[in-house]
């Protein structure tokens, strides 16, 4: 079934254009690696779907509703999550908080219905009382930080950050997650523990979209892998079909598209 | 795990000398400062939620102390109205006053909020300047009614004039916007808030809509300072527009900052130092013959930045830490 | 009447030009460091007080271009102490937040400690050309506040060529747009850092010298500056020099007229509301400045 996809992507900014008469379709439950050289429109293309900012042209279809247009915490409370290629995580806060910040309901309460029920109802049960803990433990635990739950975010090396991000990502339970980067700057053994969540967050039936340049990583997981190049799709198939793509291959300035890295 | 008992016992300690403080100091002087430093806890905390909490610069907070003076009493004065009603009216009326101000920190942050926020600040402060048939221009207005009078019998009523009775109703008005604020920063709309302060475009990936909240804590702010506002008219009963000018502002930022600025606490902490500092430094200034108390505040604020960023609280925070466990 | 209508735009130009120059300092301070000094209106002030005093010695007008020169470096070296040891700390430690809250700290120890040091008196910086009006074509206004016109045209040209001329304006400029390939290319940034703040404080000592001159000099008038050239530097994009010329001659002609035709008790809030619809409208200024505000 597709989950999501998106018709005819169009964005400029300026004079530039980023993204080029863009289809995609996400099917439910498969990792869709999305590669490209830099610049090529990856990210735009995910800031798009995630309603940072509105396509010129196309639409984006959600379980068949468009979504394109709406705001990004809209899009957040129908079901699609993301990380960010620069990691934004809470540096203040402690890692628990961070997660338990994404487990605040917010898909069925307004702001000010927020506010009311915090100041009515008993801190257990909200997300910063021990239920909110446990859940939120559980989230760490998942992503191996649990150990590190009451440092402060601004504390922990990158490599964790990036997870941490992918934990709070999960907390609002998507159906829909999409990674930017998430490899980008670990070492290769951080590589692998990051393919290995992500597998997980797949075995648990969420969907993935993963933008990557860690070819390594991007052949391991995905089920399929879509091409961007100068904001236009160049190729679309299996990783075996993406590795052989001549027009893959030359955009990657000749050979590279099969090495490491 | 014998801490608790002595802690408790502080507490209970701390609560009756709080509560028999005017009993014990009669000077009335001394309890003028004690319903001023009352005062200014509100507007600290409600510019620490902003500030401190939400991590929004607005430099104009001055405008709702005003507005909510301003209109309850008006209010008391024009139509009757009981002052008692003035209080959550001209918090209110401040509310909406606080969308004003809201809006541009939909997308504005840092000097430009900052900048904005002042802007709408002086304008309102050049209206009630300005706008002497209503205002009485920066004459201000005076003979504002005092809180009115409860009547329990014929014999027995309690008058809102003196310093000690005024001081138990900003004590019962502080106590109850210091619980409901624990609760809110604690809460699941205070960890939003924090969010929001710490990466914007972080929250709203993770549902946030960081406008709306935005505007919420602008709203409550703006309430909490306008209803200081309204005790302040009645409990001083004269007022003009120098209530939102840009020191009056920067009174509540100096006093923030120095007492902890994202604490609970520090609100309260630099209230009231700086409320008693000020007038102690005025003692000196008949020794000294020189008015040097806003130079020492301008000091204050510098070395706090510079040296004790977190304020008294931070550091009392820092000191009470318990010692590293071995690394991480 | 025509000519008042003109003769306003002139006395519009004259403020604009004094706005200026406070405004360009403002305005190169932030885009080099990203420092939002809300003490800078302080420095013109401090920039008068220098001439009041330095014309005690010289009178006339050797006396007024001596106490231009006076102020400038007189500010400029404040300028150097308080980059320096205040603000080049912070920068690397903390936030936006931080150096708005240390700037608003010195804001008020700097005019209070005036108030202190100078009286609370108004006092005047006296007009070396005896108030001597002069009429040509439409206009009439004395020949000092045209002295203060030119020189502010002449200072903003100055710059100009230093900033594109001279390998050390270039050098501020690169470190304006990109502080770290700046660094990269054998910049010294802390020597730039300096230069900027001693920069931009003497030209806010220099308008404030004119500014004294065309008004009056107390400890408090440092405010005001302050705030006019903020929203001056945010209608022309923070960091931009064009767009602070632009923006402070547009804000001194708003006032001007604002005042006259519209209200004069509201004259100052011009500034403000032109602030306020500029960035609802266009957050990046009229021009573009190189800081994103949002998003």
């Amino acid at each position: 079934m597709i989950l999501l996809e998106g018709k005819n992507l169009t964005k400029r900014f300026g004079g530039l254009l980023a993204v080029k008469d863009v289809d995609f379709a996400l099917q439910s439950d498969e990792i869709l690696g999305l590669i490209g050289p830099n610049g090529a429109g990856k990210t735009t293309l995910v800031n798009l779907i995630t309603g940072y900012y509105p396509p010129n042209a196309g639409v984006i279809l959600y379980r068949g509703k468009a979504i394109s247009g709406l705001k990004p915490h809209a899009i957040n409370n129908m079901g699609i999550a993301r990380t960010f290629q620069i990691v934004r995580i809470f540096h203040k806060l402690t890692v628990l908080d961070n997660v338990r910040s994404g487990l605040v309901d917010r898909r069925t309460r307004p702001s000010w219905k927020v506010a009311l029920d915090s100041l009515v109802k008993n801190r257990e049960n909200q997300v910063t009382g021990r239920l909110g803990e446990e859940r939120a433990i559980q989230l760490l635990e998942f992503v191996g930080l649990a150990a590190y739950r009451h440092e402060l975010a601004d504390n922990l090396p990158y490599a964790y950050c990036k997870r941490l991000e992918i934990a709070r990502a999960l907390a609002t339970q998507p159906k829909i997650l999409l990674l930017d980067e998430p490899s980008a700057g670990l070492n290769p053994k951080e590589q692998n523990d990051q393919i290995a969540i992500i597998k997980s967050i797949s075995g648990r039936g969420i969907t993935i979209l993963i933008i990557e340049h860690v070819m390594k990583v991007i052949m391991d997981i995905s089920h399929r892998i879509m091409v961007l190049h100068y904001g236009e799709k160049i190729a679309e198939g299996t990783p075996e079909e993406i590795y052989k793509n001549e027009k893959v291959v030359q955009a990657y300035l000749g050979g590279e598209a099969g090495a490491h890295n | 795990m014998n801490r608790k008992p002595l802690k408790s016992l502080f507490i209970i300690l701390g609560i009756l000398i709080v509560l028999a403080l005017p009993l014990i100091i009669r000077d009335r002087y001394f309890q003028h400062l004690l319903v001023l430093s009352g005062i200014f806890i509100l507007l600290t905390s409600s510019w620490n939620l902003l500030a401190g909490y939400s991590g929004l610069l607005n430099l104009g907070h001055a405008a709702f102390f005003g507005i909510g003076g301003y209109s309850s009493a008006l209010l008391a004065l024009k139509l009757n109205l009981s002052p008692w009603v003035g209080l959550p009216l001209g918090g209110a009326i401040a509310s909406l006053f606080g969308i004003l101000l809201g809006i541009p920190s939909f997308r504005l942050t840092g000097p430009y909020l900052a900048i904005t926020t002042i802007g709408f600040c002086e304008i309102l402060r050049l209206v009630a300047m300005n706008w002497v048939s209503l205002t009485r221009g920066s004459l201000g207005l005076y003979g504002i009614p005092p809180l009115t009078p409860l009547n329990f019998s014929t014999n027995f009523s309690i008058k809102f004039v003196s310093e000690q009775n005024a001081y138990y109703v900003i004590l019962i008005f502080v106590s109850l916007t210091l619980i409901l604020l624990n609760r809110l920063v604690h809460s699941e709309f205070g960890i939003s808030l924090k969010s929001i302060r710490e990466d914007e475009l972080g929250s709203q990936s993770i549902g946030i809509d960081t406008s709306r909240y935005k505007l919420t804590v602008f709203m409550i702010s703006a309430f909490l300072a306008g209803f200081a506002g309204s005790f302040y008219a009645h409990y001083v009963r004269l007022i003009s527009p120098e209530m939102m000018g840009l020191s009056e502002t920067f009174n509540i930022l100096t006093m923030v900052m120095v007492g902890g600025l994202g604490t609970l606490f520090g609100p309260v902490v630099g209230a009231i130092l700086l409320t008693f500092l000020s007038e102690g430094l005025r003692f000196l200034e008949d020794f000294v013959k020189i008015d040097i108390r806003f130079v020492i505040y301008g000091g204050l604020l510098m070395a706090t930045i510079l040296f004790m960023r977190n304020g008294i609280v931070g550091l009392f925070k820092e000191v009470a830490k318990p010692k590293e466990s071995n690394g991480r | 009447m025509e000519s008042l209508f003109l003769q306003q735009v002139l006395n519009g130009l004259i403020v604009g030009s004094v706005y200026c120059l406070i405004a360009i300092g403002l305005t190169m301070i932030f885009g080099v460091m990203r420092i939002s000094n809300f003490a800078h209106g302080d420095f013109s002030m401090l920039g008068a007080y220098f001439a009041i005093y330095f014309v005690l010695f010289l009178s006339g007008w050797a006396g007024w271009v001596g106490s231009l020169v006076v102020a400038a470096v007189g500010v400029g070296l404040i300028g150097f102490f308080v980059e320096r040891f205040l603000f080049r700390p912070l920068l690397t430690r903390w936030t936006d937040i931080d150096i708005i809250m240390l700037s608003i700290g010195l804001f008020i120890l700097l005019e209070n400690g005036a108030r202190l040091f100078f009286g609370a008196t108004p006092e005047m910086i006296p007009d070396p050309f005896q108030s001597k009006t002069i009429n040509f074509l439409l206009f009439s206004t004395s020949e000092i506040r045209l002295i203060c016109l030119l020189f502010s045209c002449i200072a903003i040209f100055l710059l100009q060529l230093f900033l594109t001329k001279t390998k050390t304006g270039v050098a501020i400029r690169a470190t304006s747009q990109n502080r770290n390939a700046a660094a990269l290319m054998g910049i010294n940034i802390s020597f730039i850092y300096s230069l900027t703040f001693v920069v931009g404080s003497a030209l806010a000592g220099l308008g404030g010298v004119l500014y004294g001159t065309i008004f009056a000099v107390f400890p408090m008038m440092g405010a005001m500056p302050t705030l006019k050239a903020f929203a001056v530097t945010i209608l022309g994009g923070m960091g931009n020099i064009r767009g602070a010329v632009f923006g402070g001659f547009i804000l001194g002609v708003a006032e001007t007229l604002g005042g006259n035709y519209v209200s004069m008790q509201y004259k100052n809030a011009i500034g403000f509301v032109i602030v306020i619809l500029v960035l609802l409208v266009i957050p990046q200024g009229l021009f573009g400045g190189w800081e994103k505000k949002w998003g």
